[in-house]
């Protein structure tokens, strides 16, 4: 159904919408710029490579597996560093180097539980080509028609839990106006809290997906962080929409762009696969300092109108 | 009845306020007024939790609120309604409404939501707009009604008055000396715009640089020949 670039450009787009969605929940809640994505992202492929490794079957169905552990990574690292240094009223760039050092951390653990199977399971985590487990639907990987349904499931029920829940509500009033918040009797620390548990679900369920276009590595995560920043900060980092579309715009980019370069220019090109979603970053910034959150969408499309009208009289 | 005790407080490590002494008598009005630094605003950030109490003692009806969390506070029945910030702009009224009566059940919130939309029915038709479309007189109304959601004892008033015009102003004024006369709600207010302020209040107190210079009678400070001149800008002691 779809060309394999396509294919794996849904697959990639996907899941760098998810870690980029979860990138800009964190930043908007708690200020913090979470390094250790990367490492929960790994940890998210890992899951499910592990319970298809001994259990078999659908890899799809461990999927909510690793989203949970991710969950509790997240939990993890907001009762343990994220809080106390909130409290203390840390800057940004403490909070951003807290989570870097978690990160290593997560990958020292990675690399420990890499050793434990290869030398006690036989198995070899190290390189790990998950999409060989896939299956097809309509003569095409499965991963490119699931990895987007994946991403606009969580979407729409981010979307619902934040408009149509007492909960979510207070997520948003939170992110809006913290002190209004918190005099109103919503206890942040809930909030807050909720935030890595989401964010850290939606890095590792990203990594999940990502291992089904990329070879599974120990530093997969880390190979892809500026990416996964990249899409946060093209969605403008004010919004958890603006996020996941940005991550999908610029997974898409990279994926398809690189593909179409290497036809024209040749494969050489394909080394510097890594500078395209920085590109594309940088060129909207210039165009759109805020983002993609910060363009006036329906002034936009007006002026798109009035344009098109000058044109045929 | 909310009593400060030789209260230090500020942020972080910077000391904003000195030994202050207040006391805010139960269904009264009592009027913090002083000029623009004095330190008002930061008073009203210690009570609830928000600015960092260095030594004193914050005490209502016998609970002890030093450095309580704001939500803590809010749970004991003090509301807050700051000068800039104090509805959520992205969110409708209706969601603002809830977020403020966050504390209560689902029945109580309907109730007390039906309450207040019958004491401000000016918001009755925005119910569903986004806080952020209101108008500036329409705001303050919004804020007011937030902080009665939660069905406070006291309710901490922050500068209601700044940027309105003089008539919506007197509204707003009459608006809070009807929470004390009609739901005997206990009420500091800290104001800039001294003059309506003090007419409205019971008891004042005046801050200057972090430091309580007077505090008595609303009506005598009001009145006050030098003060009044000299701090508050009310050129003719009425």
């Amino acid at each position: 159904m779809f060309p394999p670039w396509l294919a794996g450009g849904l697959v990639y787009a996907s899941a760098l919408s998810l870690t980029a969605g979860g990138i800009t929940l964190l930043y908007i809640t708690t200020r913090t710029f979470n390094f250790a994505h990367a490492g929960m992202a790994t940890f998210g492929f890992y899951i499910t490579y592990i319970f298809y490794s001994f259990r078999g079957g659908n890899l799809y169905q461990y999927f909510p597996l690793s989203f949970l552990f991710g969950s509790l990574l997240g939990i993890i690292c907001y009762i343990g560093l994220n809080k106390p240094l909130l409290r203390r009223q840390a800057s940004t760039i403490t909070l951003m180097m807290s989570t870097l050092g978690y990160d290593l951390i997560l990958l020292s653990i990675i690399q420990m539980l890499c050793d434990y199977l290869s030398y006690t399971f036989k198995l070899y985590p190290r390189r790990v080509t998950m999409s060989a487990y896939d299956f097809e639907m309509f003569r095409t990987s499965a991963a490119s028609i699931i990895s987007p349904i994946i991403a606009i499931t969580i979407l729409t029920l981010l979307h619902l839990f934040l408009t149509r829940t007492k909960f979510g509500t207070s997520m948003r009033a939170t992110i809006e106006n913290p002190i209004l918040a918190s005099a109103s009797g919503i206890n942040s620390d809930k909030v807050y809290l909720m935030s890595w548990v989401i964010g850290g679900g939606m890095a590792a369920l990203g990594g999940a997906v990502m291992s089904l276009t990329m070879t599974g590595t120990p530093v997969m995560g880390m190979t892809l962080i500026a990416q996964m920043f990249a899409g946060a900060i093209l969605g403008g980092l004010e919004s958890i929409y603006g996020g996941i579309l940005g991550g999908f715009i610029v997974g898409l980019a990279e994926y398809v762009g690189i593909y179409y370069l290497a036809v024209m220019v040749g494969p050489w090109i394909l080394g510097y696969r890594m500078a395209l979603p920085l590109l594309i970053m940088a060129i909207t910034l210039l165009l759109f300092p805020r983002g993609l959150a910060g363009i006036q969408w329906s002034y936009l499309m007006e002026s798109i109108k009035r344009a098109r009208k000058g044109v045929k009289s | 009845m909310l009593n400060i005790k030789n209260l230090y407080s500020g942020y972080i490590k910077l000391k904003i306020l000195f030994d202050i002494n207040l006391e805010v008598p139960t269904t009264e009005i009592t009027v913090v007024v002083g000029p623009n630094g004095a330190g008002k605003t930061t008073l009203l950030n210690s009570i609830m939790g928000i600015a960092t109490v260095f030594a004193g003692e914050i005490i209502l009806d016998g609970i002890r609120l030093k450095n309580a969390p704001p939500y803590k506070v809010a749970q004991l029945g003090i509301s807050y309604v700051p000068q800039m910030g104090n509805v959520f702009a992205d969110l409708t009224l209706r969601e603002n409404l809830m977020m403020a009566g966050y504390m209560l059940s689902k029945e109580e919130l309907k109730n007390k939501t039906d309450q207040v939309l019958d004491m401000f029915p000016v918001l009755k038709g925005f119910i569903q707009r986004k806080a952020g479309t209101l108008s500036g007189g329409e705001r303050r109304m919004l804020a007011i009604a937030m902080g009665l959601m939660r069905k406070p004892k006291v309710m901490l008033l922050d500068e209601l008055s700044t940027d309105l015009a003089p008539l919506i102003t007197k509204r707003v004024m009459e608006s809070i000396a009807r929470l004390r006369d009609e739901l005997g709600i206990t009420i500091l207010l800290v104001e800039q715009m001294a003059k309506r302020a003090l007419e409205i209040g019971d008891k004042a107190y005046l801050l200057v640089s972090g430091e309580i210079k007077y505090s008595g009678k609303a009506s005598d400070l009001l009145h006050h020949p030098e003060l009044s001149k000299l701090y508050l800008g009310i050129k003719e002691a009425e």
